[in-house]
């Protein structure tokens, strides 16, 4: 599981904020990231990874138990999956 | 080539059709020095009308400069804002919405309201730019399908972000609220360094005048509603 190319992630407002700089991507408008989702981000776009690969990257990092940091990982996918940004 | 002046921005043009012509006359300017050429790579205008048959030459030939402009003013540290500009009191109020949402037809209430204090400075697409940073709307020869618009530049009082309504109501944004509301109404299709650019003008201005979420009906009460709220207070101004 890894990011499609063609996104920017950009600190904006104090948040993450990712948009489409590519005409191959479907994203239209922007989503927007908390830190944990900062992190994550950056954490793929490493390359190829896997949730419990996040989770356990998430626990390293952050003083965060690893059920927390599952559903996390787990929240943070599923809107990255709904707006099309990955590539499984 | 003819030199135009508009957004503190020297531009020059070789408008060939009636549309284009009419529209950038009242821009134009003794010859200087241009910050911004536009000139169409040879057929290409005539290449674009094969994607869109149903646009003539003279709307060809004035969206392309329209878009080009726009892009190029991201360069400038200014950006486009799809919306309706009307003037009062030398102070802009920009209504921004998808089309077809009557962002010109709540504008022109605010004429009807208001008579010779005010005036329609870009009806769909205002160039926002700082000046001694002040955010400042300025009147461009673009102005979408409609007509109207002046080479004016006027301080920003306010943004609003328009929605039809059953009822009228009116709410400030934060920043961070308005964001994905106003992105979605500028030029958002860039490349890496264009957005970079794109995001940091567009940070600015989301932090330099108040935004505002309206849902409205047609008619004057909205219009008196969104001035009494969106004005400078008594208190700002002493």
């Amino acid at each position: 599981m890894k990011l499609k190319e063609g996104y920017l992630l950009r600190d904006m407002l104090g948040m993450g904020v990712v948009v489409s700089v590519s005409a191959e991507t479907q994203l239209e408008g922007v989503i927007t990231l908390n830190d944990t989702g900062i992190f994550l981000w950056k954490q793929l776009e490493q390359g190829d990874t896997t949730p419990e690969a996040l989770t356990a990257a998430l626990t390293a990092a952050y003083e965060v138990d690893e059920q927390t940091a599952r559903q996390d990982v787990a929240a943070f996918l599923s809107k990255a999956r709904e707006a099309g940004l990955l590539a499984e | 080539m003819a030199l135009y002046s508009f957004c503190g921005l020297t531009v020059e043009m070789d408008p060939q059709f009636p549309l284009l012509l009419e529209r950038s006359a009242p821009y134009l300017v003794p010859s200087e020095k241009a910050d911004i050429c536009l000139a169409p790579a040879s057929g290409y205008l005539e290449r674009l009308g094969e994607t869109y048959p149903k646009l003539g030459a003279d709307w060809l030939e004035y969206m392309w400069h329209s878009s080009a402009f726009y892009r190029f003013l991201l360069r400038f540290d200014g950006i486009m804002l799809h919306s309706s500009a009307v003037v009062v009191d030398d102070r802009a109020y920009l209504f921004s919405a998808p089309p077809g949402t009557g962002k010109s037809t709540h504008t022109a209430g605010w004429l009807r309201l208001f008579g010779d204090r005010a005036f329609i400075l870009n009806d769909d697409k205002p160039a926002l730019r700082f000046f001694d940073g002040r955010l400042y709307a300025c009147g461009t020869p673009f102005t979408g399908t409609s007509p109207l618009g002046r080479n004016a530049r006027v301080p920003v009082q306010g943004i609003c972000v328009l929605e039809r309504g059953e009822e009228n109501r009116i709410l400030p944004l934060t920043a961070r609220e308005a964001l994905p509301r106003i992105y979605t109404q500028t030029i958002f299709r860039l490349s890496r360094p264009l957005m970079e650019r794109m995001l940091t003008t567009l940070e600015a201005v989301l932090n330099a005048v108040p935004i505002f979420l309206m849902q409205c009906t047609i008619g004057e009460a909205a219009c008196r509603m969104a001035w009494e709220t969106m004005k400078e207070s008594e208190d700002d101004a002493t």
